[in-house]
Order: C-alpha cells, then structure tokens, then sequence
C-alpha cells in the first residue's frame, strides 16, 4: 500500500518538551496502518527535507516558540505564518525547522498538502520530563494526526 | 590607530545555547575579543550516571542531532575499552563507512550552508537559493548520499539504531552496499569534484589571516585517522588515548559557561584543518589535487581555511568508502553477532574525529555493567580558547576596516569552527501573521 500521510516528529528527546515530535511518532507506531509513514527527525531538521520529495499529504511536529501559553497547540501551514529565520547563523546548529521549510518552499519541494503541528513548550532543560500542559497537548496532537489520517484514507484502521 | 570599538554580536533566536562575540577596544588597545558561549554542554555526565551498557551510546547519540554519529560511535569504543570487548574486522570497517558517511554530511553542508553565503557576500544562504538552485541541489544531493549510507549501515540515519557494544545487531546486504557505492561512484564523486571547483571559484574571497597554534587530531599509522588512533600534537608528538587529559587540561573562564583547554601552548586547533595539518601525508591523490586546486598547502595556518580542509576531507571521504565497501566484500559479509559479553569492569576512555574535531568519552562501569562517572570533552569546547587567541590577533590587523567588516570577519572566523554551541535545540519560532 502507498503511503497516504507522512508525519515527521522533529525535537531532541533528551530535551523536556522539545521530545514532543518524537513522542508523537512512538504514540502512533503502535499503529499498523500500512499508509501511514511515521518518522522521527530527531533533532537534524534539515533532515526533513529527505522526506517531501513524492509527499502529498505531511504533517510536522515541532515544539514551537509562538509567545502562547505552555502546552498549547497550533495547526498551521507555512504561509499562515511568520517563520522567524535565523539569518546569520554561526553554526550549522543553528539551522532548524524554520530554515529547513524556507529552504524546501524556495526549491519547490514543499509537499502539496503541509500542515504544522506546533505545541508550545514549557521548558526545554536537558535531561526533562514532558511537562503536564504539553503532555495533554500531546494527546490532542494524536488525535488532530489520526483525523487527518482517517480524512485522508477514508478508513478507520489507526488505532491509538 | 587610536580608536575605540564595541562590538557585541549576540545570537538570540535559539532560545537556549548561544555563542556571543564581544570586542572592546579603547584608545587603541585590544581589552577584550572573545567568544562567550552561554550553554554548557556538560550535561553529559549526569544523563549517563546509573545507565547500563547497553544504553550509553543510545543516551549520547541523542545529545545532538548534527553530532549524533560522532557521539554514538565514541560512546561505543569507551564501553568496549572498559568492559574488555573485542570488535570483528567487519564492524570496524562498517564504523569507518559510518564516520565517512557522517564526517561527508557535515562537512558539505558546513561549506555549501555557511562557509559559501560568506564567501559570496550574501549573508545566508537564502538569497543564494533563488540564484544558485543547482548548487543548494548539489549539496543536498550528497547530504543525501551521506544519509544513504547512515540508513544502510546504522539502520536510520539521524539516530542510528543498529550500532551496539561488540558489534552491529543486523549487518547489511551486498546488494545494499553495492547500491551505496554506485551513488557513491555515479553520484557524489562528480558532486564533490563539483565541489571543488565552485570553492576553487570563491576561495580568492577566504579571508589572509595567519596565526599558527598547536594542531591537535589523532593519528592513525596506516590511514588518515577519523576512527580509532593516538592523539598527535604538532608541538610534541603522540600522545596516548589513555593520557587525554593531560592534553586537554580543562579550565574556566569568566566569558564562556563551556571550559577552555590547553596542552603545550595557550590554546589550540582540533577540526578539519588540524587533521589536515597532522596527516595529509596519509590522503590519496585525489584529496591532494583537490587541495591543491583550492590552494591548500600542508602546514595551512589560516583558519579560515578549515572550510577548504573540509572539502578536501568529503573528496577523501567519498573515494574511501569506495575502498572499504570493495573490502568488506572481499572479505565476505559474515552475519556476526554483537560481543556483549564483559571480561572486565572499570574504566574505559575512547576518542574519535568527529566533523569538528577530535572527541573524547571517558566512562567507569561499576561490576554489574552501570556508569557510575562519566566524562565527554567535545571539539567546540578544546577550540574556544583557539578562536579568542584567533579574535586577539586578528582584530588589530583588520582595525582600519568598518565595524561592519570587522563583524563579519569575526563571524566568519566562529563560522569557520563551525562550533557547536546551540547544540540541538531546534526550536521553531512563529510569529503569526495577523
């Protein structure tokens, strides 16, 4: 079976709620929905790039900066918002998600249907635990990634 | 010249783990130029106490998405150093394939991303992309070869899953390893002479600048040391691994939340330029006419030029993961199982060339296989003290240009190191548009 929807989770595991992308992904690999493409990014986010290419349907998530309240969550696409960019980085560490969509979006790579899944983190130390407010923020990501799966298949056969 | 000049350039938009550049000069007189780092990366020690051998390298390979490889593979030889594990042939070869591949990503993507936007005035690469598409393509063409190989041996390419203690849990095929060579052969080799030419195009921008230091890189007696070697000092020869640090003598300073080190002199240089430096003599024909069309020479003290070494390294890369697939095969892929079977228990120290330099992990194992110390001193930490000597020396030679140039100049130096300061934190920040 093609794959119907691709989810990459980007975020470091290590870092309290920046896990959340990844989390995500290990929530829905319980799933054996074949059409569903599940991959964890890690922390390379120019890595995503690898995946657009022959993608229609992908959703990324991310814990975002977005001046909210912790845990909450925001579904966008890329020109619904302002990527603040960081222009004059001193390092490759400094080129992330925002940098990696530019990139995609100015090569013509960004898949048709790119939906963003931010979720506003409460702290990011090494070494932390997900916080309360992203964990609940979690379990509604899980639910906005299988409607949009069942949106996209038509079928119900993703399970939580 | 009797001038006074601040310049402070402050990095704020990841939102932990910057690195500043502070200048203060009065009446002339240099008071201050250096590189103030406000994240420590020495949260190693306290992630790894009490974990098991098994997940050690697990741990470390998620410190940092960029270095992941680097830190996994140096996590794996400090546990075997310290359990008495020995390793196959063939997983020795499969970990060199592993570096090369990662050592490859780093390395493009470091000249192409950052290095090549200064070389042509346009501040990011951004503008470049609208202008320059063939060449972004390029580099992610063998970003993505680089990954292949990641994807192949390490079973994923950010956070590899196949490497463990004593070996590797699945080996790949043939037929796998003949696909990544052809990319290799079809693919990335005329991508990275590609390369090669369009730094040959720019390199008349690289900055003149000349301050020599002390290099410092392993060694390896039949190769250009990137996996396994003893550490080698321009200044004063070997060094054993065990002895690191003696080499690396850590200390604090007021400006940076990261320590310094310094072995023979005040600072010194780890990275692609150190290795460069160390043993060119070991890379092929190729690397050198690569670094000769780019105006490489042994004995290069202008750090600037680590992007060229760099380049020079990815060319050396790509044609010697040639050689080591054709060896693997020779040798007939052998399905090994993992040694994971301890005949000892203690302390174990391991180092590896990593894109940035040389790392070091230093573990003690309590008898039932758990970390009870740990130690990681990584490249950007050992440079730190390297680039303010750097920023000391270049200031007052630069002093008649416009505090703008100077910026640039000093963050293209910072750049050079390409360090890793910010290390991992990809936080995406949105502004909506109301």
């Amino acid at each position: 079976m093609t794959t119907a929807l691709t989810v990459i989770g980007v975020g470091n595991r290590l870092r309290g709620d920046d896990a959340v992308g990844p989390l995500l992904i290990d929530a829905l690999s319980a799933s054996q929905a074949d059409a569903l493409e599940l991959i964890d990014a890690g922390s390379d986010a120019l890595g995503i790039l690898e995946y657009f290419e022959n993608r229609q349907e992908v959703i990324v998530v991310d814990a975002c900066s977005m001046g909210r309240d912790p845990g909450c969550l925001v579904s966008f696409s890329p020109s619904q918002a302002d990527l603040v960019l960081e222009e004059d980085p001193l390092s490759l560490h400094g080129l992330g998600l925002a940098e990696a969509l530019r990139m995609a979006e100015s090569l013509k790579m960004l898949p048709e249907h790119l939906k963003i899944i931010g979720i506003e983190p409460d702290s990011i130390q090494f070494n932390g635990t997900l916080s309360q407010p992203v964990q609940r923020a979690l379990k509604i990501a899980i639910k906005t990634v299988q409607d949009e799966f069942h949106r996209v298949t038509k079928d119900s056969e993703i399970k939580s | 010249m009797s001038r006074d000049l601040n310049i402070k350039v402050h990095h704020l938009t990841r939102v932990e783990g910057h690195g500043n550049i502070v200048v203060n000069m009065k009446d002339g007189v240099l008071e201050k130029a250096h590189l103030s780092i406000v994240e420590p990366p020495r949260f190693f020690e306290a992630m790894l106490k009490g974990r098991s051998f098994h997940e050690a390298a697990i741990i470390t390979s998620r410190i940092c998405g960029i270095c992941s490889l680097g830190h996994q593979l140096t996590s794996l030889v400090t546990t075997e150093d310290a359990l008495g594990l020995e390793i196959s042939e063939q997983t020795r070869l499969l970990r060199k394939l592993l570096v090369h591949g990662a050592t490859l990503q780093s390395n493009i993507l470091h000249a192409y991303f950052l290095a090549a936007p200064d070389f042509l005035g346009a501040g990011s690469v951004f503008p470049l992309i609208a202008t320059h598409k063939d060449v972004v393509l390029r580099a992610l063409r063998m970003k993505r070869v680089a990954n292949d190989i990641g994807d192949i041996v390490s079973g994923r390419a950010v956070h590899p899953i196949t490497p463990v203690p004593g070996g590797f849990t699945r080996i790949p095929e043939k037929a796998e390893l003949l696909e990544i060579k052809r990319k290799l052969l079809e693919e990335a080799l005329p991508d990275g002479l590609e390369t090669v030419n369009t730094m040959k195009a720019l390199a008349g921008a690289i900055p003149q600048f000349e301050r020599e230091t002390e290099y410092i890189s392993l060694k390896h007696s039949d190769e250009y040391a990137l996996y396994e070697g003893d550490i080698f000092s321009s200044d004063s020869g070997l060094i054993p691994i065990a002895n690191y640090l003696d080499v690396t003598n850590e200390f604090v300073v007021n400006h940076s939340t990261s320590k310094h080190a310094k072995y023979n002199r005040n600072s010194y240089f780890v990275g692609a330029l150190a290795r460069w430096n160390n043993n060119n003599a070991q890379l092929g024909e190729e690397a050198h006419a690569a670094a000769a069309a780019m105006g490489l020479k042994p004995n290069c003290y202008n750090p600037y030029m680590n992007t060229i070494a760099q380049v020079v390294e990815a060319v050396h890369c790509i044609l010697d993961s040639v050689r080591i697939i054709d060896k693997l095969i020779e040798l007939g892929l052998k399905n090994e199982k993992p040694n994971q079977t301890p005949t000892r228990y203690g302390r174990g120290i391991g180092s590896n060339e990593v894109p940035r330099g040389i790392l070091f992990h230093d573990y003690t194992y309590d008898n039932k296989g758990n970390i009870v110390e740990a130690n990681c001193i990584i490249p950007t930490g050992q440079n730190l003290a390297n680039i303010d000597d750097d920023m000391m020396k270049l200031v007052p030679e630069i002093i008649e240009k416009s505090k703008a140039e100077i910026t640039l100049n000093l963050e293209m130096l910072v750049r050079a190191y390409d360090p890793c300061i910010s290390c991992s934190v990809h936080m995406l920040e949105v502004d909506f548009i109301e």
